[in-house]
């Protein structure tokens, strides 16, 4: 996986030669005269990407692995009128329980700890089969029990009118009953594992938090959109995902950024310019629109992800949320999870290997450590040796991506 | 008063008898300011009426009767001539010197008026006045010629033994003398009847006026005469009059005899505050009797060897009959056997058994002291002499006071601390109407209130740092929580000289209060489960009927869009299609939706009709009212005194809750009628 060599001496780029200034004052940077070199390993992952991508269909990674519960729940991508007749379904049901004078319950898969699975084979956690009820003539479950079913018809009612609207909506349309946003958010996710879609299926999409920038191009609900052409601070990423078509690009690979500075920095720099690529941040945890766009790009332009993380448990964290999906988003994880991200940077061994000062340098605090040592136990850290170790020498130092520009930038211009 | 000269002139000795120094340092005693010293007269005396009856097994009745007069009033009272002042210009020396702020004399009339009102404000809150403390008993009396002796002489008295008392130093009452004295100048008078056994009338009665010679520690006898008892006069009727401050301590005063009523449910108590310039601030205070039940008089026990010293044992020789050591030993200490004492001397040089104790120097008493103090395998002094009030008479007499929600007693068993025995009884209260939020804690040691200092007492210490209060169900923010801490002993540790708080550094103690206070709090636990569990049926259907409106809608609504997206025929939309696999997904049975549009579009189904359906399942679901839950809400307790240290349980009849044990032994056949007895 990690089978890119790095070249071991930071070349220096003068900014006067690749930048000049047009008379429409628009920055028109150059690619980088050592960006073949630079982009060479990208190219081989990306044609070795290209080569093996006709075999391994969809189909094949959704036969469940051996050793793993057939039980396990998994949602699918739905259009609208199913998930319409899923619901009504529910409904229909609920009804006859009610005319019958019993009350009624529902059973819902559990979305608790205990219940999340994480399947090598595929690379991502997934939740178990287990389920709970929810029934209304129970006193403690009866009101969570009435909340689920306002939802499903709120829920039912925005589908029917073919429109999106935002957790917040959701929330505000009857204050009174669900009180606190987390009792309707949390919800949602019942709501989506009981009909068997994804969250966006629902319709119910959360506020704009990623940004993407660079050489991509697509048409989003009919208007065309050129990523390169965004001004300084980019696109907003969009949480429409599915009004989004044609996208097309010439970058070489997508750049993962976890810091908002970082990815300012490149975007005003235009370093995609200088390495044709695409860059995304979503400004910490990503946010559901930000992962699922990136796996579009990524499925869609074949292409490698790199990232470019904090050199501290939480940015390796933030890996993991990209690769192997968040606990909470578990039923979702196949249309949410985007595997194999090279992780770029900043590796605790890159502090010694490109000898960057103690000045930058920040100690791990106590919690920052045991974080590390939690990581470590995970599988998805264990599956792969490198990180591993790279761990290991992190639970020794932590280094912020904003060290970079104290440096002047040179180790990012450097190192795909 | 200088008893003896020392040659240097400029140090004279002068050696002070107890009573000077009382006089002198009474704040050692609880009289510190006048409110206090009003306070600590009647509770001396109160206690002293309580010990009267007790002694002799009598239910208490005891009445105080506070009587205020002003300084006009009491010269009256006391018979001195109101003189009229040489001086009556001479009002400076009469007046603090203090600015009072001038008003502009628009209004002369009405200022005058507003003026004399405050000043008549400012007597009444702060000037002290004089009181006629009257406090009467039904109790065993005096004997006519030792009521000098007894209530004449500073630290002389019958509390020295090693026994549960109220009082301690024998110096109650003869404090109240000596404040009686120093602030009024005027004798007490006594009248008592003293009586041999427990119901006959006596056929005598004695009237007694003591004032006391504070120099020589010795009762000035003014009157003392005895005559027949034609009024058949019970008990005794101590009348003094002092300076005090009932504004200050009203509260005290009223809490204390409020907390005695607690802990003594057995005794007839009364309080009567009189005030004569002012009728409207008189106060009643009456408590009746609730209970029969007395506990039985605590017995003197031998002094325990790890609680005894250089100079106890040296009391112990000067009054000892005993002409050999074994025999002291054995006879003079509890614990100590024959064999034991034989052991004990072997341990010790230079002395031997046939020895006489009264040749035993003061380094073989420091030695034998040493070794006692060592030894452990000293039976533990046990509880049998303390004289507690018991679970049932503390939950009575807090029952009544307080009236809580729910309560629970609980007695630890008995422990010892430096050689003392002691036994700790507690009870826990919810709710009651006069109860603060929060924990409340009253305390009582050899069953009387300890009210001041109780931040630092041990009682307060563990319900407020030691308990977890939550881990009972219990928010101690927010409940109405009331501790009650009842701790008997030969010697209770008080902290400071004056009888008013435990330290919470004798660990045994603390470890016993939080034992009884937890056990208390288990009680409540289960009850306040029980309680929370019988709320909870009953407002089941409420809770749940809250959402009927919401469910209805909600389904109704569903339904509804149904049967609509059904007409405007968007099933079988172009974009029907997706990658999912059709058997995994939820789809409608064509029959059963069929059949409910059918019913939505004739009107037959409605949100009625589900509000109906609904309401109809939470009625028929109620699930059946836990009975065994109302049985134990109607349950009265029931309170077994647990005995400890039986040794013998050939004939026990052992079960999960308790053990019976038949108190005489039946031989053969252990019938189920046998008298039982429980240990725990």
């Amino acid at each position: 996986m990690s089978s890119r060599k790095r070249q071991s001496t930071p070349a220096v780029q003068s900014q006067e030669s690749t930048t000049t200034v047009s008379s429409s004052k628009r920055r028109v940077v150059a690619i980088a005269p050592d960006a073949d070199a630079v982009l060479r390993e990208c190219r081989k992952l990306r044609d070795a990407m290209r080569s093996s991508s006709n075999e391994t269909s969809d189909k094949a990674s959704r036969v469940i692995p051996e050793g793993v519960p057939s039980s396990i729940v998994e949602v699918d991508e739905l259009k609208a009128p199913e998930v319409l007749e899923g619901m009504e379904s529910i409904a229909l049901d609920i009804a006859q329980q009610v005319l019958s004078g019993k009350g009624f319950s529902m059973e819902i898969p559990s979305r608790a700890a205990t219940n999340q699975l994480y399947v090598k084979e595929w690379d991502r956690i997934v939740l178990g089969g287990k389920r709970s009820s929810r029934s209304f003539l129970n006193v403690k479950e009866s009101r969570k029990a009435a909340i689920t079913l306002r939802v499903l018809q709120l829920i039912h009612a925005v589908l029917m009118k073919r429109i999106h609207i935002t957790k917040r909506d959701l929330f505000y349309t009857d204050v009174k009953l669900f009180v606190d946003q987390a009792e309707s958010d949390g919800v949602l996710d019942d709501v989506a594992t009981m009909v068997g879609c994804t969250r966006s299926n629902l319709n119910v999409v959360a506020s704009d938090k990623g940004l993407v920038v660079g050489r991509v191009q697509f048409i989003e609900d009919g208007d065309p959109i050129d990523c390169t052409r965004m001004g300084v601070g980019g696109k907003a990423i969009p949480p429409y995902i599915d009004k989004i078509e044609n996208i097309t690009s010439d970058a070489e690979f997508i750049l993962l950024v976890e810091k908002e500075a970082a990815y300012m920095r490149m975007a005003e720099d235009r370093f995609y310019h200088r390495y044709p690529c695409i860059i995304i941040t979503a400004k910490g945890q990503p946010d559901i629109a930000t992962r699922m766009f990136l796996k579009r790009l990524k499925e869609e332009l074949k292409i490698p992800v790199l990232g470019l993380v904090d050199s501290d448990p939480y940015g390796l964290k933030i890996l993991s949320v990209y690769m192997s999906g968040s606990k909470n988003m578990s039923y979702d994880s196949s249309s949410l999870t985007t595997p194999d991200i090279k992780w770029l940077g900043l590796r605790p061994s890159d502090l010694d290997r490109y000898d960057l000062p103690d000045q930058c340098r920040l100690d791990m605090t106590e919690n920052d450590i045991k974080t590390g040592k939690e990581l470590l136990k995970e599988d998805f850290i264990q599956k792969n040796p490198e990180w591993m170790k790279e761990l290991e020498i992190m639970v020794s130092d932590k280094i912020e991506l904003a060290i970079l520009y104290t440096i002047g930038c040179l180790v990012v211009d450097k190192q795909p | 008063m200088p008893k003896s000269k020392d040659s240097s002139p400029s140090e004279v000795q002068i050696q002070k008898s107890p009573a000077e120094f009382f006089a002198e340092h009474q704040a050692i005693a609880g009289f510190d300011n006048l409110g206090k010293s009003l306070y600590t007269s009647i509770r001396e005396l109160v206690e002293n009426s309580l010990d009267a009856c007790e002694s002799a097994n009598i239910l208490p009745e005891i009445s105080v009767h506070v009587t205020e007069y002003t300084q006009k009033e009491f010269n009256k009272v006391a018979g001195l001539a109101e003189s009229p002042r040489k001086n009556a210009n001479d009002q400076e020396l009469f007046q603090k010197k203090t600015k009072t702020p001038k008003k502009p004399p628009t209004e002369p009339q009405l200022t005058q008026e507003t003026n004399e009102s405050s000043t008549k404000k400012r007597k009444t809150a702060s000037q002290d006045a004089y009181f006629r403390i009257v406090v009467q008993d039904n109790g065993c009396g005096m004997e006519h010629n030792a009521i000098p002796h007894l209530l004449g002489k500073v630290l002389s008295g019958s509390k020295y033994g090693v026994r549960q008392t109220r009082g301690k130093f024998g110096l109650g009452a003869k404090m109240a003398l000596i404040w009686s004295k120093k602030s009024s100048g005027q004798p007490v008078r006594i009248q008592t009847a003293h009586r041999r056994s427990g119901t006959d009338i006596p056929t005598h009665c004695s009237v007694c006026v003591l004032d006391i010679d504070i120099s020589k520690n010795e009762p000035i006898i003014m009157e003392h005469r005895k005559y027949a008892n034609k009024e058949n006069f019970i008990g005794t009727r101590m009348e003094l009059l002092i300076a005090g401050n009932w504004t200050t301590y009203r509260s005290r005063i009223v809490q204390y005899i409020q907390q005695l009523a607690i802990i003594t449910p057995y005794a007839y108590l009364q309080l009567d505050y009189e005030n004569i310039s002012e009728p409207q601030r008189n106060l009643q205070l009456q408590y009746q009797r609730r209970s029969e039940q007395m506990p039985p008089p605590a017995a003197t026990v031998k002094h325990h060897p790890s609680s005894v010293n250089n100079i106890i044992v040296q009391q112990l020789i000067q009054m000892t009959r005993a002409k050999n050591l074994v025999k002291f030993l054995s006879t003079e200490l509890a614990s100590v056997s024959p064999a034991m004492a034989k052991r004990l001397i072997g341990e010790l040089n230079e002395v031997d058994e046939e020895m006489d104790p009264r040749e035993l120097t003061d380094a073989h008493i420091t030695r034998l002291v040493q070794l006692l103090k060592r030894v452990e395998i000293f039976k533990a002094p046990d509880g049998s002499c303390l004289s507690p009030l018991g679970e049932y008479n503390l939950n009575l007499g807090i029952q009544f006071v307080q009236k809580p929600d729910l309560i629970a007693t609980a007695r630890d068993k008995p422990a010892a601390f430096e050689g003392h025995p002691f036994l700790v009884e507690a009870a826990v209260s919810l709710g009651g109407k006069t109860m603060k939020e929060g924990i409340t804690v009253v305390r009582f040691a050899n069953r009387i209130p300890l009210l001041f200092e109780s931040g630092a007492d041990v009682s307060t210490r563990v319900a407020n740092s030691k308990i977890k209060w939550s881990s009972y169900k219990i928010d101690f923010k927010r409940d109405k929580i009331g501790v009650y801490v009842s701790i008997v002993s030969t010697k209770i540790p008080f902290k400071g000289t004056s009888k008013e708080y435990i330290g919470d550094d004798a660990t045994e103690i603390q470890q016993s209060v939080k034992r009884a206070i937890q056990s208390c709090c288990q009680q409540l636990k289960v009850r306040l489960v029980k309680r929370t569990a019988l709320k909870d049926a009953k407002e089941r259907s409420n809770r749940l009927r809250k959402y009927i409106p919401d469910v209805s809608r909600s389904l109704y609504g569903i339904l509804e869009g149904m049967r609509k997206r059904r007409e405007e025929g968007d099933i079988h939309g172009d974009e029907y299609t997706s990658t999912a696999s059709p058997s995994k997904r939820l789809r409608l049975d064509p029959q059963r939706s069929n059949q409910m549009i059918h019913k939505l579009k004739s009107g037959e189904m409605n949100e009625a009709l589900i509000t109906r359906a609904l309401n109809q399942a939470i009625r028929d679901h109620q699930p059946q009212q836990d009975e065994q839950i109302i049985v134990a809400e109607k349950a009265t307790p029931l309170f077994l005194v647990p005995l400890y240290n039986l040794d013998d349980p050939q004939y026990d009849v052992l079960d999960v809750l308790f053990t019976f044990r038949p108190i005489q032994a039946i031989l053969n056949v252990v019938s189920s009628t046998s008298s039982p007895e429980t240990t725990h």
